[in-house]
């Protein structure tokens, strides 16, 4: 490819989408729909605190079998967002590598980064046009630390582009109704990071424990679901022995109530 | 009636890098200079909002001397095509002699047909990791390309500069040495340019991918110890 240069007529802007339309790439090609099925199912848990957003996600990928068990669900889309991802495993990778690069190609194009609103507005239009093309659909959900406003926010969408934000906390993935009572009986306005990692944790841990597609904490090959924490310094990923440490406590808990839920979170 | 005249390609090229060479020589210079761990960019520019420095990629930086609209679209298009390489291979595989090839080409092509040279020279730098080399290209409003290990001067005050940056402290200082170097060479002996009047951009590695950050009016006035 040479240098991509345009009249003002038919210049992309700081669309990054545009310019690979300009070049007959589109990034959502439509695919055969008798296609092998995909990888798909999940949990994701985001909650907001006094200071900003937690991420949770297990790690298993799902298809008539097990088919991957240290996925990554969670990226940074940028210093100060996380962006999640359920439903097709394909797509869904697709998807954050064109959501990335579409951030940071108008981050540099324009000069400024897009406020968190604009980032949140603009995955609507992808989910819609993923979605529309392909039987491979993907919801993701938007989490980060809103520098206009200085507090964390959290997105979620359907299958349509819908985009809706939350107020206290958003789940996507097939794990979703255990995840989200756990988080609806736990959530407290203003929590502390800690707390909201704890809950986000148990949240993740009751759909592992619950939903066949969610993959728990996996002891045995030491594999942790993965840890986000998004505030004013920008986005952080909590290490695997953190995880570790996290998901052991609620195992041990489990095991001295024999595996009965419920009590002060447990 | 009136015939065609004869110009010969000797004084059609002259004509042509006149009018580029003066062109350029309106606008104000700046200096790319490699620091002892990152590349450092020192632009005089009085706008907060036109910059003559920029982003190109995660490693790469771009920066233009001349008219404004005709660098800022070069600017535009090595973005453009660093981020749908690096979409379409990998990110490794952006790496800005290429870029620069592509820039040497088209300036070439334009002082060749177009109907006027652009006024413009370009700097694409690059901070270097395992194979790939530390850089700084430096392209000619007709399409020469040179390429610096140390530093390049840009600008219709060019050769001044960089006598004088040559004259400043030898070896790879840090970035407070390398940037106080080339304020004093961008300068001169009797005007000193201040700190707001200064655009300065970085590649420095911080743990990050992108490696590209600007400085800050502050954090100059800490560097320069003023």
């Amino acid at each position: 490819m040479g240098l991509p240069l345009f009249d003002v007529n038919n210049d992309p802007g700081a669309s990054f989408q545009a310019l690979m339309a300009s070049q007959g790439i589109d990034l959502f090609a439509p695919v055969d729909a008798s296609a092998q099925p995909s990888a798909h199912a999940t949990t994701v848990v985001a909650v907001r605190f006094s200071g900003g957003v937690v991420l949770v996600a297990d790690r298993q990928a799902t298809s008539y079998k097990i088919a991957s068990r240290d996925t990554r669900k969670i990226e940074a889309a940028d210093r100060f967002s996380a962006v999640a991802i359920s439903g097709s495993a394909a797509a869904g990778l697709n998807f954050i590598r064109v959501a990335q690069l579409a951030f940071e190609h108008y981050e540099k194009l324009m000069d400024v980064t897009l406020s968190l609103e604009g980032k949140a507005n603009y995955l609507s239009t992808l989910v819609r046009q993923n979605n529309l093309t392909t039987p491979f659909t993907v919801v993701p959900m938007l989490a980060g630390f809103d520098n206009n406003h200085q507090i964390g926010r959290v997105f979620e969408y359907d299958a349509a582009g819908g985009c809706y934000e939350r107020s206290d906390y958003t789940v996507i993935g097939s794990g979703t109704d255990f995840a989200d009572t756990t988080l609806r009986l736990g959530f407290k306005d203003a929590m502390s990071s800690d707390e909201a990692i704890a809950l986000a944790c148990l949240a993740v841990y009751e759909a592992g424990d619950n939903d066949p597609s969610t993959g728990g904490p996996d002891f045995v090959r030491g594999i942790f679901p993965i840890i986000v924490v998004v505030d004013a310094q920008g986005f952080r990923e909590l290490s695997g022995e953190e995880s570790a440490t996290r998901f052991s406590a609620i195992r041990d808990r489990r095991i001295s109530t024999q595996g009965r839920a419920g009590g002060d979170l447990r | 009636m009136s015939m065609p005249y004869y110009v010969s390609p000797e004084q059609q090229v002259k004509d042509r890098a006149e009018f580029a060479q003066k062109g350029i020589a309106r606008g104000r210079s700046l200096i790319g200079a490699v620091f002892s761990d990152g590349v450092l960019i020192v632009a005089e520019n009085p706008s907060t909002s036109l910059n003559k420095i920029s982003e190109i990629y995660d490693r790469m930086a771009f920066a233009g001397v001349g008219k404004y609209n005709e660098y800022d679209r070069l600017r535009e298009a090595g973005i453009r095509w660093a981020d749908s390489t690096g979409f379409s291979y990998s990110r490794e595989d952006v790496e800005a002699r290429a870029l620069a090839n592509y820039y040497a080409q088209h300036l070439g092509d334009i002082f060749a047909e177009g109907q006027k040279p652009y006024e413009v020279e370009i700097l694409v730098a690059q901070l270097g990791i395992r194979q790939t080399p530390t850089k700084l290209y430096h392209i000619a409003y007709e399409g020469t390309i040179t390429d610096e290990l140390e530093f390049a001067v840009l600008g219709g005050d060019a050769d001044a500069i960089r006598e004088r940056y040559r004259a400043g402290t030898s070896g790879t200082g840090d970035l407070s040495g390398t940037l106080q170097r080339a304020v004093v060479a961008l300068s001169g002996p009797d005007r000193q340019i201040r700190s707001s009047d200064l655009e300065i951009g970085i590649l420095q590695d911080a743990g990050t991918r992108r490696t590209f950050r600007r400085i800050t009016d502050g954090e100059t006035d800490r560097l320069l110890g003023r």
